[in-house]
């Protein structure tokens, strides 16, 4: 019921805002449920579509945007945090990209390609006249050179996406080649069919064109054709967004003139500065400053989050190569105690790797249950007396607490049974670097979905790259099993495929799955039209505020 | 004079390579390998080695050490492990943000200092003296970091009335010209920025100051105390000269000596303070900048970053030297420290 | 953080300490301080702080509850009859962890003293007593210490050595020796220039014997005072690691640690930063009072005043 309300206020707001329509469309590739949205029941505001005057209020210059942790970078083709998405979706566009609500793809810089039949050739047709930010032109040209740098032999280590989003000879799948015959032709042909592959040419990360005369320099001075242009980054304080005045297209064209993006690492600090007037809309907001946030004036945004916040066992450690060690740890852990005291209402327990409204087919999959007494002995037969794990401080969108509070909660309950658990903690930007090279026992880590596809979350257990796969987890009748799911169209048969992947990684106990957060953002009452995205980005383009 | 601030100057060089010795000692020595701790305990041997080589750390140590003084005599004080960013060029960008702090968190102490100082002794053995001695020992009791968080939660939390962090809005921040937003904005007539890079930085600079002011405080007093216990204060107003008079002309005067030779040393122990101080209030400076490399073990920043503040300190502290120097003729320049 | 002033305002005193026979020294200071009501109401709280410190740790039963049993459904609970200052973000009882904090602090203050005073007093005194190359090197040595911020140094040492309570001793220990060997030295010059070592030496007494007998007694006071103030600087500094995540490793209960991750929390829970924040600075505080009762007694310019 509640949640029914709230899509409708949700809608309103959105109408209120002046987003072309209120009625989504469903259906189409990738989502097809939409995550649940709503809004806290407003205290005394009234919906700003009662009360609008006729003439426009004056609107702010400028939008500023705080969050958790700096961009790793803004070249889509090597970042792969929500920090670095959240800035470079103001100023890339894609090939395709995704309605304002869900995954469904809608033409971005393309219209929707022509598909042969067998399902491995994509036309797509090249809108004309956009130019990138520096004035150079957007052509199919630039579209190819951008996918192919990322292409083998191309492709470096570093491009954290690539193999995901393009393919690989190795796993047989993805772009076998691409051809630009003409300025608004482009065809790409793929090595096997892919059911994914439209929603992830929409992807904030790998997809989104950058202009081929940025691709040395893009990792610090970005240039699209989006509606926001580059100015300036000073290194761990801000970065600085102005409006692209030659945007193509006047519908979705930038509203305010400037957006700033802060970095404010903790989240007392960050909602501080929302309530000062510091800021304007901030993310990474846990439930100990919800409050914060709707007493000190401002509002509170919150939708279901396509996330998983989880726990992974390293299984190519000494300690956890077998499966019975890391059962006999997942039975030491209350995980939905866990979740409710660590996060409260902002959190569900998880039983399944991905979110229950995205893939409802999941319901049923079961994790270890909770039995100390067990656990207890069964560590004790094994040996098990010490254990490392490595973690992050800062919060995420999938964790609002931090890794650091999460692991040692684990740390409290590992010390019932009997284990001591060390934990070393880095910054999220040294994390990163540390779960592809430690030697840890547990890691902490999370997946915010990125194109609605339940491969996008199951891969994770497939990837060679290790900082995706942080379980180092390698299994060939699995790596099938993601093949084949890839390759069936959507449809009853391939959410059984997607449930048996989840089966699978249970029964394994490659991950302790912790929760599903909810996404929230605190924004001042002045701001509107920001638009929130499941794959927990915020579009700011068509985001005022009234002075 | 001449002769003794040379000699001064010659005493600071065998420090300073010393400290460089210890750092450098420190860092290389005594930290672990930093090829696993970059590359990751994963890392091939052979992709250790050729990162070490990279960096020169496969040269005897004595080279690695001749390499980083020579370097540093030059300026150069190499590059980050993690983002081969030049760690001068690094520790430069945020070497202003840091200056500005501490000039003006030790313009706040002194100025608060020396008047509660004066209050107090004046009104020796008074409420005023009791009051201002328990504020200043409570000043130095106080964690300065708990302090800061305190003053944000006050100010910024619940009263609104000053920003929470941040040096400037991002927006107003002045390029070019001296990197002290303080005088650059002033300098290009641009008054709102001026106004807001002063209410960022009032909090950080305050809480920065408690300990100082403390000190200051603690040492006007006391120098007032015996100045005003010397035979010509006492001529002097035995020569029926008001008291407001004595004290302001004849003893302040003479009290301030001692005053501001702590005042100077205070500006060098105002560098650590400025650590924690940056990091309570996301100041983009040098402190905040040492203690996130610390923590991710990113050594040839720590390294940079101390040796800089070392000189830097150093210098300071000749400074006053000279200065009390000056000041004072009645010290021979001969005289030894301690 | 250097606390130079003191050691100026000591050595101002020393002439009239030298003249002193101990004995009378001791009585009349012990008289004096029981004159320094500020002073007796810290030595009470530093002798409470102590007693907290031996109790919890030899019979930890007395505490209301495990500071280290987790109880996460009770988080963050704020002040009640239950939790006096509440519980912290896995159900822990921060009185608990409060009060058997007040052990580490207080072993970092004592130990970190203990070793820079051990170390400084011997360096300071062979600089002082052999004078020429020894002084020079040694106190060139303590110059170099000194040319940056102690805590920085410390932080520095940390770095190299890793976290853990021990290693904080050590680093907050090795920082602050120069101090030490700077006052000790200083008075050693003095001493060394009074009649009554000439005298000693013409006896024939040797040098052990002098410094033991004749200078150290002398140095005493002095110490005294910059070891009571420096004990409040050590729990000062150990905090300052805690808050920036360098001191203990978790679940271990360390003032500065605990505030560290209560900034988080400021507004949802307040009480998390504010009782160890509060702990901290009484701590410090009666120290700084003691050492300055200490001084005050020791010299009787500053008692007249």
């Amino acid at each position: 019921m509640e949640s029914i309300k709230a899509q409708i206020s949700r809608r309103n707001f959105i109408k209120a805002m002046g987003i072309a329509s209120a009625a989504s469309i469903f259906a189409l590739a990738g989502c097809t449920t939409e995550p649940e949205k709503k809004e806290p029941e407003p205290k005394e505001d009234t919906q700003p579509t009662e009360n609008e005057p006729e003439t426009e209020p004056a609107i702010a210059e400028t939008i500023t945007f705080a969050q958790g942790a700096e961009p790793r970078g803004l070249d889509p083709a090597y970042v792969d945090d929500g920090e670095s998405a959240q800035v470079m979706v103001q100023i890339y566009e894609n090939l395709l990209q995704y309605d304002d609500e869900s995954c469904n793809v809608v033409p971005g810089l393309c219209d929707i390609p022509e598909i042969s039949d067998d399902g491995l050739t994509y036309t797509f047709k090249v809108k004309e006249g956009i130019k990138f930010h520096d004035g150079t032109d957007f052509n199919a040209e630039a579209a190819k050179a951008h996918i192919e740098r990322q292409l083998e032999p191309n492709r470096t280590e570093d491009m954290a996406y690539a193999s995901f989003t393009w393919g690989s000879e190795e796993t047989g799948d993805g772009i076998e080649s691409i051809e630009a015959p003409d300025a608004t032709t482009l065809i790409i042909k793929l090595r096997a069919a892919s059911t994914a592959f439209l929603a992830n040419v929409a992807m904030c990360m790998a997809s989104p064109i950058v202009a081929p005369s940025a691709f040395d320099s893009a990792m610090e001075k970005p240039v699209g054709t989006g509606q926001y242009k580059f100015v300036s980054w000073t290194k761990s304080d801000n970065i600085i967004l102005e409006r692209n005045e030659d945007y193509w297209n006047p519908e979705k064209a930038g509203k305010s003139k400037n957006i700033v993006f802060r970095f404010i690492a903790e989240a007392a600090p960050r909602v501080t500065a929302l309530t000062n007037g510091e800021v304007d809309i901030i993310n990474g907001i846990d439930e100990a400053v919800v409050n914060t946030v709707t007493d000190g004036g401002c509002k509170l945004f919150q939708m279901a989050g396509m996330n998983i916040n989880y726990m992974a066992f390293n299984t190519t450690s000494e300690n956890f190569k077998d499966v019975a060690a890391r059962k006999a740890v997942a039975k030491a852990i209350n995980v939905p105690e866990l979740v409710s005291s660590l996060y409260g209402e902002y959190a569900e327990y998880a039983n399944s790797v991905m979110p229950l409204w995205m893939a409802p087919y999941c319901k049923d999959i079961k994790q270890t249950e909770f039995d100390p007494e067990a656990a207890k002995k069964e560590l004790a037969d094994l040996g098990i007396k010490e254990l490392k794990c490595i973690t992050y401080t800062n919060p995420r969108p999938y964790n609002g607490k931090g890794g650091q509070a999460l692991a040692e909660a684990i740390q409290g309950y590992l010390s019932e049974v009997g284990v001591d658990l060390k934990i070393d903690s880095y910054d999220w930007t040294t994390y990163r670097t540390k779960v592809e090279t430690e030697a840890y026992d547990m890691c902490f880590y999370g997946w915010n979905g990125d194109n609605g596809d339940p491969d996008n979350f199951m891969n994770l257990f497939a990837d060679p790259n290790v900082s995706m796969n942080v379980a180092r987890f390698s299994d060939d009748d699995y790596k099938a099993l993601i093949r084949k799911g890839l390759q069936t169209p959507a449809g009853e048969e391939r959410d059984e495929i997607y449930r048996q992947c989840e089966e699978y990684v249970a029964e394994r106990q490659v991950w302790l799955p912790i929760s599903h957060s909810v996404n929230l953002l605190g924004y001042r009452p002045e701001v509107s039209g920001f638009n929130f995205h499941p794959t927990a980005v915020t579009f700011l383009y068509n985001c005022v505020k009234t002075v | 004079m001449l002769k003794y601030v040379v000699k001064r100057l010659l005493q600071a060089i065998p420090v300073l390579i010393g400290l460089s010795i210890v750092v450098f000692l420190l860092m290389r020595v005594f930290s672990a390998d930093p090829a696993p701790v970059v590359l990751g305990e994963h890392a091939t041997r052979e992709a250790m080695d050729a990162w070490r080589d990279a960096y020169g750390l496969n040269d005897p140590i004595w080279k690695q050490y001749i390499d980083f003084l020579w370097g540093a005599l030059q300026g150069n004080l190499g590059e980050s492990y993690y983002t081969h960013a030049s760690v001068t060029d690094e520790l430069m960008a945020r070497f202003p943000a840091t200056v500005e702090l501490a000039l003006v968190a030790i313009t706040i102490a002194s100025l608060v200092g020396i008047t509660l100082g004066v209050f107090a002794a004046v009104n020796k053995n008074t409420a005023i003296d009791g009051v201002s001695m328990v504020l200043s020992l409570i000043g130095v009791s106080m964690p300065i970091f708990w302090l800061g968080v305190l003053l944000i939660i006050l100010f910024a939390g619940i009263l609104h009335v000053l920003p929470s962090g941040g040096r400037i809005d991002p927006l107003m921040q002045p390029r070019g010209g001296t990197g002290l937003f303080l005088i650059d904005t002033l300098a290009k007539g641009d008054t709102k920025a001026f106004v807001d890079a002063l209410r960022h930085i009032i909090l950080p600079a305050a809480a920065l100051s408690m300990y100082s002011m403390a000190i200051i405080t603690r040492m006007t007093r006391s120098s007032m105390l015996d100045t005003l216990n010397e035979d010509y204060v006492r001529t002097a107003r035995a020569k029926g000269l008001r008291k407001r008079v004595v004290t302001t002309h004849h003893a302040l005067r003479n009290a301030m000596l001692p005053v501001s030779t702590v005042i100077g040393l205070q500006l060098g122990s105002l560098l650590g303070g400025a650590m924690l101080t940056e990091t309570v209030f996301a100041w983009p400076g040098i402190g905040k900048y040492i203690v996130e490399c610390i923590l991710k073990s990113d050594f040839p920043v720590v390294q940079g970053a101390v040796l800089l503040i070392g000189v830097i300190f150093v210098t300071i502290n000749l400074i006053v030297d000279l200065i009390y120097v000056w000041l004072d003729p009645r010290i021979k320049y001969s005289k030894e420290e301690g | 953080m250097a606390n130079t002033t003191d050691a100026t305002i000591t050595s101002n005193n020393k002439e009239q300490q030298v003249a002193k026979k101990s004995e009378s020294l001791w009585s009349d200071m012990w008289y004096a301080l029981r004159q320094n009501r500020p002073a007796m109401i810290s030595l009470g709280v530093i002798c409470l702080l102590a007693i907290i410190a031996i109790v919890t740790t030899i019979w930890p039963e007395v505490l209301p509850y495990n500071p280290y049993k987790q109880n996460m459904p009770q988080s963050f609970q704020p002040p009640s009859a239950e939790h006096w200052f509440g519980t912290d973000q896995q159900g822990r009882d921060l009185f608990s962890r409060v009060l058997i904090g007040t052990r580490i602090s207080l072993t970092v203050g004592f130990s970190a003293v203990a070793i820079s005073l051990s170390v400084g007093v011997t360096l300071g005194a062979i600089a002082g007593y052999k004078g020429g190359k020894f002084d020079t090197i040694i106190m060139r040595c303590m110059d170099i210490m000194l040319s940056v911020p102690s805590i920085l140094l410390a932080i520095a040492f940390m770095a190299a050595l890793g976290r853990g309570i021990d290693k904080a001793i050590i680093a907050i220990g090795l920082v602050s020796i120069p101090e030490y060997a700077r006052i000790v030295r200083s008075q050693v010059l003095a001493v060394k220039a009074n009649d009554y070592v000439a005298a000693a030496r013409v006896i024939g007494d040797g040098n052990l014997r002098i410094i033991f007998r004749h200078i150290l007694p002398n140095v005493l006071p002095s110490i005294i005072v910059r070891a009571t103030l420096g004990i409040s600087s050590a729990i000062l500094d150990a905090a300052a690691l805690g808050f920036l995540g360098l001191g203990v490793q978790p679940p271990e209960a360390e003032w500065g640690d605990m505030l560290g991750r209560g900034r988080n929390y400021i507004f949802s829970a307040p009480y998390a930063m504010l009782f160890p924040g509060l702990a901290i600075t009484i701590t410090v505080l009666a120290f700084n009072l003691l050492g300055d009762g200490i001084r005050d007694a020791l010299d009787p310019k500053a008692r007249k005043r």
